[in-house]
């Protein structure tokens, strides 16, 4: 299971729809392992979605049990297939980086609280809730299967960005 | 010179200020898109009833500062006052942010020194500012002071540590003062 390259925007597989997976069949389970391989790779990753190794299907993996701001609070590594959000709640604002858009980051409101219904790794429908800094996570990572990137969802522009260039 | 690519480009850090109204940042960028010139960073916003502009301009090299310079010139006519500094090499490169970011929020009744003081105190932690802007609200019998900043804490130094830091200046200058951890999530 080897590790992949994170396709960088402007790439177009990173605003493209992605399609529904069939079936969790064997070329799924390898995607599943490409994904986790990578996500523990990128600094600080908390999951990486399907397009950002140039899979265009409905997978992503999320897994913010060893982030500060996700231990206290998760389900471990998630493998999500299809993903849905079948309810959402609550809005906080977060600032985002993405690896697919390096030095950059933004503020993006997203649901606190999140029911999310999918297929996990071995091909079982699951329901789990979500709160907190996982939610967020899941949130990002279902808006890469359909193309979007947190620059489409900045909320504010006052104190919304941070550059990291820096000209001393 | 670091390695960025920024090697065969000529940097200018410009400042652009007068009365606003709808076009002048169209007015600016036309003649810089006209030159050849970038617009690679920029902050430009409303300051009372003037509009401000602080660019990075870069342009293929050779290019000097007279050039640009002399092209803003226009730009007086329409009522714009413009600074151009050129950019040395080692000015123009990219540093991330070290240690944790934080936002602090201060808001009280207006009095001299607010600015100042808070930022006086950071300055001397090695807290460094990376965004701040100010406002005053409130009424006319009485004005209130919002001064909201974000800083790069330097290394070692914890969000409950500029917390402390700020505590004896909330009651000596009687505003409010909160901070918090706005460090980015790499998703």
């Amino acid at each position: 299971m080897p590790v992949r390259t994170i396709l960088l925007y402007p790439d177009p597989i990173l605003k493209t729809v992605c399609l529904k997976v069939k079936a969790v069949d064997r070329e799924i389970s390898a995607i599943i392992g490409d994904l986790v391989e990578t996500m523990r790779t990128g600094p600080g990753s908390v999951g990486v979605a399907a397009p950002q190794i140039s899979v265009t299907l409905r997978v992503c993996v999320v897994d913010v049990s060893e982030n500060r701001q996700g231990r206290e609070n998760n389900h471990g590594l998630l493998a999500l297939v299809n993903p849905e959000i079948i309810h959402r709640q609550g809005a906080a604002i977060t600032r985002e980086g993405c690896m697919s858009i390096p030095d950059y980051t933004g503020d993006v409101e997203r649901a606190t609280r999140i029911i999310v219904r999918f297929l996990d790794e071995t091909g079982n429908p699951r329901e789990i809730e979500a709160s907190g800094f996982e939610a967020v996570a899941i949130q990002h990572e279902m808006d890469h299967l359909d193309g979007i990137l947190f620059l489409d969802r900045i909320a504010s522009l006052k104190t919304g960005l941070f550059r990291r260039k820096n000209y001393k | 010179m670091c390695e960025c690519r920024k090697e065969n480009l000529a940097h200018f850090a410009v400042t652009i200020i007068g009365k606003d109204r709808p076009g002048i940042v169209a007015d600016v960028t036309e003649i810089l898109f006209r030159l050849g010139g970038n617009m690679e960073d920029s902050s430009c916003t409303m300051l009372g009833g003037d509009f401000a502009m602080i660019l990075i301009v870069s342009h293929p090299k050779p290019f000097v500062k007279s050039r640009l310079t002399e092209e803003f010139r226009g730009l007086h006519g329409l009522g714009l006052s413009v600074y151009v500094r050129s950019l040395h090499e080692n000015e123009v490169c990219y540093r991330s942010p070290q240690g944790e970011l934080c936002m602090v929020s201060v808001y009280g009744s207006d009095q001299p020194g607010i600015v100042f003081r808070v930022t006086r105190e950071l300055a001397d932690r090695g807290i460094n500012i990376t965004d701040l802007n100010t406002r005053l609200i409130g009424t006319k019998e009485e004005p209130v002071y919002v001064m909201m900043l974000e800083a790069a804490l330097p290394e070692g130094l914890s969000i409950e540590d500029a917390e402390g830091l700020l505590e004896k200046l909330k009651k000596e200058l009687k505003v409010e003062i909160s901070v918090r951890a706005i460090t980015p999530v790499s998703l």
